[in-house]
């Protein structure tokens, strides 16, 4: 267990924020801690879609239940957070 | 008594040099200071510069034009203007003050580098006045806002901002540092008189002085002219700079500090003066448009300017054209939501008929910057202001300091600019941020943001309580919404999200 300070990129939000998550944390948790600063402040929410976690810019997501440590992600690594189906 | 002529002693003065005797040339002119860059002192005195003025006509003129000044301020004093102006148009002028008159000072040190160490006689000749104006617009800009500290301690940040730790004097503090205090005579006739000036005299200065009589304020629209004047005097020194680096085969180098302080500038235009113009002035009394400025006053002049010097534009140009759409519409966002942080109240600027003048004049705008403050408005109309306000820091940019923003809503596009260097992960807000700091690696890398001192533990505690401490902010201080929310009350009975 670490915490990991991360640059967070939400969907149809303005503005790169700092999000601090920890290394135990699932794709999916680290998108809830996302969407706190975001969803219902900037961005109106999508309950109709899941939240999906992907390093800035790539294409394919990270699996929802994979741990951050998994990611190896460099310390204030930034990441996109996306509204999708599923 | 018989007076000579001015035009028989004036050439000869302006352009005063002498042959050291007593010392070496290099120890007169130290290369650090001088910045002569091999060009030898024969080229320096072909220095022409196209603005002349003497010693006495300066200060008769300069008496004349600031007493006209000050006694406006003293008969305006006794009307309170200030106490009927509208809370955007206050607030306007506590953040420009903040941001500006500690560095108007800040400038005659570097007009003073100029005065001693250019080599130039001509520039050592106007830089003197040059010093003299900055000294003047430092004190004039520190002396009117300070009548106004009864009214709010925000005012008193006319003197205060600068020597914070808040976020926006540290992107000031970056950029001034950059190109007025710590480089050579003719890069900061460069960066600072002919990058920074030209736009700046033009940007803040024109635009606002029009936006002040508009709103009835005239103790500020003549002191702004009063600026003015000495600025669009004192920034022609960089052009005869860049023609004798251009003549002496340094024209790549010129360019390159002529494009760092074009980019820099702009970035700090884009939070200073676009929620200015296009979302704290009050609708009624706006002139045109940020971008309607800029294209106008900024890129079209720098266009022509640039291509009498025999330069092309910056690279960045089109970047530049297109970021007028975006950047100052974010900054503006970002100011407004993180609004506890800066020491004026922002104007939201985003009531229906506001809105209304935005798609206007940024078709597109309900769809993209709509989107969030769509968010917010919900929010204020349904008692839930807590989720108008942060709980983190936005993510700042490793060269302007300044929030990384890009395009929200249906046309979502946020960008990241990074670069490893020694290990530590860099994060810029465009390719043009961080082609600046590829330019000189070594006078940037040290250097840390908001976000890396509050990650080195620097703001304590270590959340956003601590940083509005670091930043000094306080409680009566720190921004609030400058009408009470009362623009969002026009949304109300409207379709509602969420
Ligand atoms: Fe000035
Ligand atoms: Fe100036």
């Amino acid at each position: 267990m670490a915490a990991l300070p991360i640059c967070l990129n939400f969907e149809g939000d303005f503005v790169l924020q700092l999000v601090g998550v920890d290394t135990e944390d699932t794709m999916d948790q680290v998108a809830e801690k996302c969407a706190h600063h975001t969803v219902n402040r900037r961005v109106a929410p999508q309950p109709e879609k899941v939240m999906r976690v992907r390093l800035h810019g790539s294409s394919e997501s990270y699996p929802r239940d994979m741990k951050v440590s998994d990611a190896h992600w460099r310390l204030t690594e930034t990441i996109d957070v996306i509204f999708a189906d599923k | 008594m018989y007076q000579i002529p001015r035009e028989e002693w004036y050439d000869l003065t302006r352009a005063v040099n002498w042959t050291p005797k007593y010392v070496t040339e290099e120890e007169l002119f130290p290369e650090e200071m001088s910045g002569a860059r091999g060009i030898p002192m024969a080229e320096w005195e072909t220095y022409d510069e196209p603005y002349k003025v003497t010693y006495p006509e300066y200060v008769s003129v300069q008496r004349e034009k600031d007493s006209g000044a000050y006694s406006v301020k003293a008969a305006l004093e006794r009307d309170a203007y200030v106490d009927r102006a509208d809370p955007g148009w206050i607030s306007t002028m506590i953040a420009h003050y903040g941001a500006i008159s500690v560095n108007e000072y800040g400038a005659s040190t570097g007009e003073a580098r100029m005065a001693r160490f250019a080599k130039a006689p001509g520039n050592r000749n106007m830089a003197i006045f040059g010093a003299l104006d900055e000294n003047r617009h430092g004190q004039i800009q520190l002396y009117f806002p300070h009548a106004n500290i009864k009214r709010s301690r925000q005012w008193d940040w006319a003197h205060k901002a600068m020597h914070t730790n808040d976020w926006a004097a540290i992107a000031a503090r970056s950029f001034f540092d950059d190109i007025m205090f710590t480089r050579d005579a003719v890069a900061v006739s460069i960066m600072l008189t002919f990058g920074f000036e030209t736009g700046f005299t033009n940007m803040q200065f024109l635009g606002l002085a029009a936006d002040a009589s508009n709103a009835g304020d005239h103790t500020f629209a003549s002191l702004i002219s009063s600026v003015q004047t000495d600025e669009a005097r004192h920034a022609q020194q960089g052009g005869p700079s860049l023609k004798i680096l251009i003549a002496n085969g340094k024209k790549e180098e010129a360019k390159k500090l002529v494009d760092v302080s074009i980019w820099r500038a702009w970035k700090l235009f884009s939070v200073l003066t676009g929620p200015i113009m296009d979302y704290y002035t009050p609708l009624e009394h706006r002139e045109q448009s940020f971008k309607e400025f800029m294209v106008e006053w900024i890129i079209i002049q720098f266009e022509r300017q640039l291509a009498d010097l025999g330069l092309d534009a910056p690279w960045f140009w089109e970047d530049l054209t297109n970021d007028l759409d975006i950047t100052h519409h974010g900054m503006h966002l970002g100011v407004y939501f993180w609004r506890k942080t800066v020491w004026w109240n922002p104007a939201a600027g985003a009531s229906p008929e506001d809105r209304e003048w935005l798609e206007e004049k940024y078709p597109g705008w309900n769809k993209t910057w709509g989107k969030c403050w769509d968010v917010i408005t919900d929010n204020l109309n349904n008692d839930r202001e807590d989720l108008t306000l942060p709980e983190t820091l936005p993510y700042v940019c490793n060269m302007s300091q300044l929030p990384i923003v890009g395009m929200p809503g249906d046309g979502w596009e946020v960008k990241d600019y990074q670069l490893e260097l020694d290990g530590r992960l860099y994060h810029f807000a465009s390719e043009a941020d961080r082609w600046c700091f590829e330019q000189d690696p070594e006078r940037y890398k040290q250097h840390q943001n908001l976000i890396d001192r509050f990650l080195t533990g620097q703001i304590q505690p270590a959340d956003l309580s601590g940083a509005l401490l670091y930043m000094s902010l306080g409680p009566e201080e720190m921004g609030k919404d400058a009408h009470d929310y009362e623009w969002a009350e026009g949304f109300k009975n409207k379709n509602k999200v969420g």
